[in-house]
């Protein structure tokens, strides 16, 4: 279904065609291997390119360029996958055929996004730098905002600890504080060329038009050897550790992270996909039905798994004295699975839920994009259709299997001052 | 069946009203792999106070009582499990309650009928026990709970606080661990046989389905067939046309206060085509005025007073409609005064036609983006149709909108004595 071509060592361009959408969607993913000292700049840097190029200087100039596209949007940010940490780009435009009079929308944004990666001004101004450092700085401070998101971005930072997973994807606020325009300015410019950079555009195009602006774009810039990162699973410590902090919040957060022990190109790393659904993933997973419907001690509980990373983690809100009671029902459920407590209907519906999210893919541009990257960055490239195929002939065997290796590894707790009655009232 | 084809985006609708009294549109999406079905009442957490269809006396009930009903009609008279049927299925089910809506519905990728059914079959079979009821008091006081933590939700709530006095939108949705102590069963029957008669009802469904077999489906699986002959009276608090106050700052655990400005609008009381006109109209002036490419915006972003998380809205109700804006600043009384001083500048000097022609544009964008989602399209749609609005005619009235609506439009808001500001400042003592 994808179609991808090498523009150079570096640059990979691909396309997803999807003509049923009304849009066209435009990725434009940077790597680079996660890294302390690099981190806070990654993080900084797409926020300062968005601000202008040299065709199109000021922030708000940009915004009436994208606004004359139909209100085309473009935005920039940062993520981490893996052992990644990726500079993304990411544009949507109502596709050409409901351009009301011929323009030629995809294209322009395409173009746009390149100018803002590649043709970037001889320095950056004081006034953006100053800005968008201090915004920056501020999305690190955000993170405790929401103590739900909070628990468990504090959980996988306990996991991690002593693994290169461990470095945040926003940055540090005393690394930014230090950091200088110029100092970004040659970090930028010895990044753009010696990185991989993969562009995906999605939905209704004529490829070859984007490969010529692409290439167009490209053809006065002089490109190295770029790095690829490592991949690396999280690893066992000596003993399970525990973590409490103590805050003003009416509800607690739980949050408890296991090893998986499973590596994402492993045979068996489909089916940890289908052990952790069961688990805690969705309205028909274990977590759901025994903490949250039958025991009501929690309003959500479910599971996350990170298959790049080799762990998943566990998230509940519960009243602060139902801790011990919410963290024995959550490790009596994984243990129900590791002896086979599994029924017929489980897996069934825990399948279709799979399915039913990887064919919802096929409605949504940004879900697609986010798919084949995944699957790139593992080096899986993995088809979705041979994925479904992969889900449906698991059984129950498998399912055992590869839970069994899951393990405790961190429990987190956010325990609250003021039960909920109290404050209500 | 009802046919309308929206010439501009190619899409069509049909529409029947069933005999029940049941509202239903079905948009067929060929090519999608998912399907979605919505399936609502006009009926949330504004609606306390009513006289049932029949009756003389009003009835009032505990506040919170709509989404309480809503968590309830999961439990069904045979013990079943309404999540185990669709799973069986493939289907995502779900359910939420807004201040004038309750809407139950699904997403499948695969047997988009079985799930349909299952989905009408939940709503229709009630079962509420005294021991059911009281059991649900814990889950959803742990709701209330995460609510009274969660800035954003607490910022909004004292916006609304602040714009009024008496209109019930002001009050959580889920009520308080005190008032869903008063629900029982008997109650919830009240209000569902009421709110859940099918003549206030909508049914909503999308993908790509065939329109004639997903008729006959549904009209298969309606079960009660007796429509009310007069309207449910609503009763709602006569509000006055002032706002409750001006300022609330409440502190919470967060890095960086937050803000949420708004202007209360009393231009009320109307639905249908003229309330869509207004909205674009409004959607278009707010766009102007505090969109990314607007001189406020560059003006505020660039003194580092907002950042990304800067959004604003226009709610457009029968009852009560309001413009907010809202995000983080460290300083959130200078982006007051500065919005203030921005707004009085424009009142005096007045917008470019060129802005306009812009940002009329960006609306045209989003209407056609807006077929993408089938879920949220689903959701517009039915909040839409329960205030007399087409969303099929959104072109129509868009193309009537010219600059001249827009500076009309502008003249009646943003009157200064009915701004009002809530804020989230950061709870120090725990820092």
């Amino acid at each position: 279904m994808i179609k991808s071509i090498s523009v150079n060592e570096n640059i990979t361009l691909n396309h997803i065609p999807m003509t049923k959408l009304k849009t066209t969607t435009i990725g434009i993913y940077l790597s680079r291997e996660l890294n302390r000292c690099e981190a806070s700049k990654n993080a900084i840097l797409p926020h300062i390119l968005k601000n202008g190029c040299k065709r199109i200087e000021s922030r708000t100039e940009i915004e009436h360029f994208l606004e004359n596209l139909y209100g085309a949007k473009m935005s920039a940010g940062i993520a981490k996958k893996g052992n990644f940490h990726i500079l993304c780009f990411e544009g949507e435009t109502i596709s050409d055929s409901f351009a009301p009079n011929g323009e030629r929308l995809a294209e322009e944004l395409l173009k746009l996004l390149l100018s803002i990666i590649f043709d970037t001004k001889d320095e950056f101004s004081d006034d953006v730098f100053l800005t968008e450092r201090q915004n920056s700085i501020t999305k690190i401070k955000s993170v405790i905002n929401d103590k739900r998101i909070y628990a468990n971005y504090r959980c996988q930072e306990e996991m991690s600890k002593g693994d290169i997973f461990n470095v945040s994807r926003l940055g540090y606020v005393e690394d930014m504080e230090k950091l200088t325009k110029e100092e970004l300015y040659s970090y930028y410019k010895k990044i753009i060329t010696s990185s991989l950079i993969d562009i995906y555009i999605c939905g209704d195009v004529d490829f070859s038009e984007m490969e010529k602006a692409v290439k167009s774009s490209l053809s006065n810039i002089k490109f190295e050897h770029a790095e690829r990162a490592s991949e690396t699973i999280l690893q066992d410590k000596k003993e399970v550790n525990f973590v409490t902090e103590k805050m003003n919040v009416t509800q607690g957060k739980l949050s408890m992270g296991f090893l998986t022990h499973i590596k994402p190109a492993d045979e068996d790393s489909i089916a940890l996909v289908l052990a952790n659904t069961i688990f805690g993933g969705g309205a028909q997973s274990k977590l759901f039905n025994n903490v949250r419907e039958k025991l009501s001690l929690a309003y959500y509980a479910g599971s996350v798994l990170n298959r790049a990373k080799g762990f998943l983690t566990v998230n509940a809100g519960i009243e602060t004295e139902n801790f011990e009671k919410t963290k024995s029902e959550i490790l009596l459920q994984l243990d129900e699975m590791k002896k086979g407590n599994i029924s017929e209907e489980e897996i069934l519906s825990s399948k279709n839920f799979i399915i039913n999210s990887l064919n919802a893919y096929d409605d949504d541009q940004f879900e697609m994009i986010s798919y084949y990257q995944g699957e790139r960055l593992m080096q899986s490239d993995m088809e979705i259709d041979d994925y479904k195929q992969k889900i449906l002939k698991l059984n129950k065997d498998d399912i055992v299997r590869v839970i069994s290796k899951v393990t405790l590894d961190t429990v987190y707790f956010i325990t609250g001052v003021i039960d909920a009655y109290e404050k209500n009232n | 069946m009802k046919k309308i084809i929206d010439k501009y985006s190619g899409e069509c609708l049909y529409f029947e009203k069933d005999k029940s009294g049941l509202s239903v549109y079905i948009m067929p999406r060929k090519d999608y792999t998912g399907s979605y079905a919505v399936f609502a009442t006009k009926y949330g957490s504004v609606d306390s106070e009513f006289i049932v269809p029949n009756e003389d006396g009003i009835t009032k009930v505990p506040d919170g009582i709509a989404h309480y009903l809503e968590h309830k009609m999961f439990d069904q008279p045979d013990g079943s499990n309404v999540f185990e049927k669709f799973s069986k299925y493939g289907g995502e089910a779900n359910a939420y309650t807004s201040f004038n809506m309750t809407a139950y519905l699904f997403s499948a990728t695969e047997h988009f009928y079985e799930n349909l059914e299952t989905l009408m079959d939940y709503v229709q079979s009630p079962y509420f026990t005294k021991e059911s009821v009281q059991k649900e008091q814990g889950i959803i006081a742990q709701e209330i709970g995460m609510y009274d933590d969660n800035a954003s939700w607490r910022l909004f709530f004292n916006f609304l606080g602040l714009l009024y006095h008496n209109n019930p939108v002001k009050l959580d949705i889920a009520g308080t661990v005190d008032s869903i102590s008063k629900i029982d069963e008997n109650l919830l029957y009240k209000c569902y046989n009421t709110f859940y008669n099918l003549s206030n009802m909508t049914l909503f469904v999308t993908g790509n389905l065939e329109p004639e077999k997903t008729l006959e489906v549904i009209q298969k699986n309606i079960k009660n067939t007796k429509p009310f002959d007069t309207e449910i009276k609503r009763i709602y608090p006569n509000e006055p046309k002032t706002v409750a106050g001006k300022f609330k700052t409440q502190k919470i655990s967060v890095s960086m206060p937050m803000f949420m400005i708004g202007w209360k609008d009393n231009d009320v009381g109307f639905s249908g085509k003229r309330l869509l006109k207004k909205s674009i109209e409004m959607e278009i002036l707010l766009e102007m005025i505090f969109g990314k490419g607007s001189a406020l915006y560059n003006e505020l972003y660039g003194a580092g007073l907002i950042n990304q998380s800067f959004s604003f809205e226009f709610a457009p109700q029968k009852e009560y409609s309001y413009i907010e804006i809202d995000g983080q600043s460290e300083n959130p009384k200078a982006v007051y005064e500065r919005v203030c001083a921005h707004i009085k500048k424009l009142k005096e000097r007045g917008f470019l036609e060129t802005d306009f022609e812009r940002i009329k544009k960006v609306i045209w964008g989003d209407y056609i983006r807006s077929f993408n989602d089938i879920e949220g399209y689903s959701n517009t749609f039915i909040t839409m149709s329960l205030l007399d609005i087409n969303y099929f005619d959104y072109f129509e009235e868009y193309q009537k909108i010219t600059f001249n609506d827009i500076l009309t439009r502008f003249s009646q808001q943003f009157c200064e004595d009915l701004c009002v500001m809530s804020e989230i400042q950061p709870d120090k003592e725990e820092n």
